[in-house]
């Protein structure tokens, strides 16, 4: 307990006596975990964005002429069953022809008298069926197509493969600048702490020439470490989140025209993920920066 | 020589290193509890690896060393911090630590080993006083002399009561007068039942202290004379 209450103080103190080194690492942190949330932020809000285009892609189901009601709502249930599909509403007859008369005459009364009140849409009653993942779309149309009572299964299958592959396009790049960055913050962060480190190779020798154990002479540098990598984890999560709420902010503000494409992750949403995560990685890289070099130094002796 | 009086012993020791230079070579000393040994030489005659041996910071290539009833040649690296406890070392360049006080330089070697707070503060206080630093605790080793540093390396040194106190060129970086100042420590602690190594360069000190000398020539032990000197 002496031992880690010395190791606790000892480290904190390093961080203030070195504070040139202690500078620099937490600089490095603050950069790699900034540019780390950056890609982050843009990498959720793209993907929440391709998840929104995505769910209106739908799929329209037509029924066999004079088909029942109760018929339609078994092909229903069984679409519902099916993987992937999100959601799936009817369309009645009556529903189809309002928005039909809406897109192609908008309210023009002549052309509504000239069918005399009858519906010419009447075996036009339909399901539209989203998809949760639209890359399914092509299986699920064929699966539909053979359902009994279903007489046409209309997919927008451009688009939905499109989507899907720029999504996972996306995905592949962001993983691999992501897992990039986290490399070289390891190595920044490792020779910062090497640089360090070699400053007070003498104290770790001393230490050991005085019979102190590895734990003892470890110990202070792991706690600069995780105070560090804490205090770079700090700073660019209070950074991102004045950014995200301003960009966010002024983006919906002044381009209100493409607020149907834009839509944004939730600021508290986002940071539910890069609040652990930013510090995971700060706390880790740091821990794991101090614990190579240290473990290089104390083998030397 | 009877076995429980031996404190160090060395039996055939061979330290090769990894360039395959023999720097210790069948290497046969017997030193006693209480003993004070100067250990002479010239450059390259194998001195430093002699108290890197005692160490345990260089492995035996062949041959046996015996510390304390404890055979170096099996020690793992874990049990290595727990052996250098019956130590001290000095060395030329004092080593303290540059950003603690002198206190604080001789409370680390009892903060190492879990002394209580209360114990540590009674006995760094002693081993000031015997030292001659009792005044200068709160001074920074830059706002110390020479001589006065290597005092604090000695009362850090021997601050946990070790049985054994190894010495490295203790002098070589003193004018006379400090350097026949820390001898005199030396020898009071030798005095005090402290076994004592010296490697040295100074031949004044060597021949006008007239201790065991043990001379090293390119890693062989050529001479080990009671009450010595420097030129034999």
């Amino acid at each position: 307990m002496k031992t880690f209450t010395y190791g606790i103080k000892q480290g904190i103190k390093n961080i203030g006596q070195n504070r040139l080194f202690s500078l620099a690492a937490i600089g490095t942190i603050v950069t790699c975990l900034f540019l780390l949330g950056l890609f982050y932020a843009l990498i959720s809000n793209f993907q929440n964005m391709v998840y929104n285009a995505e769910s209106t892609v739908g799929i329209t189901v037509f029924f066999d002429e004079g088909i029942s009601q109760e018929q339609i709502e078994v092909i229903g249930e069984e679409i519902r069953a099916c993987k992937t599909v999100d959601e799936v509403i009817y369309i009645s007859p009556e529903e189809a022809w309002e928005s039909f008369q809406k897109e192609m005459y908008d309210g023009d009364e002549t052309i509504e008298d000239t069918f005399s009140g009858e519906n010419p849409l009447e075996d036009s009653a339909s399901y539209e069926v989203y998809l949760s993942d639209v890359s399914n779309q092509e299986s699920i149309i064929h699966t539909i197509e053979k359902m009994d009572g279903v007489r046409k299964v209309n997919g927008s299958s451009t688009v939905a493969n499109g989507l899907s592959s720029f999504n996972t396009l996306v995905t592949y790049v962001s993983v691999s600048i992501i897992f990039l960055l986290l490399l070289v913050s390891v190595f920044l962060i490792s020779s910062a702490v090497a640089t360090g480190i070699r400053v007070r190779r003498d104290e770790i020798s001393i230490m050991q020439y005085i019979g102190a154990t590895d734990a003892f002479i470890r110990l202070p540098f792991l706690v600069e470490g995780v105070l560090i990598g804490l205090i770079g984890a700090v700073i660019p999560l209070i950074l991102l989140w004045f950014l995200y709420e301003k960009l966010v902010g002024f983006i919906l503000t002044h381009f209100s025209v493409l607020t149907q494409w834009l839509t944004f992750v939730d600021s508290v949403e986002e940071f539910r993920v890069l609040v652990p995560l930013s510090f995971g990685v700060g706390v880790g890289i740091g821990l794991l920066g101090s614990a190579s070099s240290v473990r290089k130094h104390l083998h030397k002796a | 020589m009877a076995e429980q009086k031996t404190l160090i012993q060395m039996e055939d020791v061979t330290v090769r290193y990894s360039n395959g230079t023999e720097a210790l070579k069948q290497v046969n000393l017997e030193v006693a509890k209480g003993d004070f040994v100067f250990v002479v030489g010239s450059s390259g005659s194998g001195k430093s690896t002699f108290i890197k041996t005692l160490l345990g910071e260089v492995p035996v290539f062949s041959g046996n060393v015996h510390v304390a009833g404890r055979s170096l040649n099996q020690m793992k690296r874990k049990q290595r911090p727990y052996y250098r406890r019956n130590l001290g070392v000095v060395f030329q360049e004092f080593r303290l630590l540059e950003d603690r006080n002198v206190f604080e330089n001789v409370a680390l070697a009892q903060r190492v080993i879990g002394v209580s707070r209360d114990r540590m503060k009674k006995n760094v206080t002693i081993m000031l006083d015997m030292v001659g630093l009792s005044k200068k605790s709160k001074a920074l080793p830059k706002e110390l002399s020479g001589g006065e540093q290597q005092r604090v390396a000695i009362a850090r040194a021997m601050v946990n009561r070790p049985g054994i106190l190894l010495a490295d060129e203790p002098t070589g970086n003193l004018d006379p007068n400090n350097s026949w100042e820390i001898m005199m420590l030396l020898e009071e602690m030798n005095r005090l039942g402290t076994t004592v190594i010296v490697v040295t360069h100074n031949n004044e000190i060597v021949d006008r202290m007239k201790k065991r000398v043990v001379v090293l020539n390119q890693g062989s032990l050529i001479s080990d004379q009671e009450k010595g000197g420097y030129t034999q």
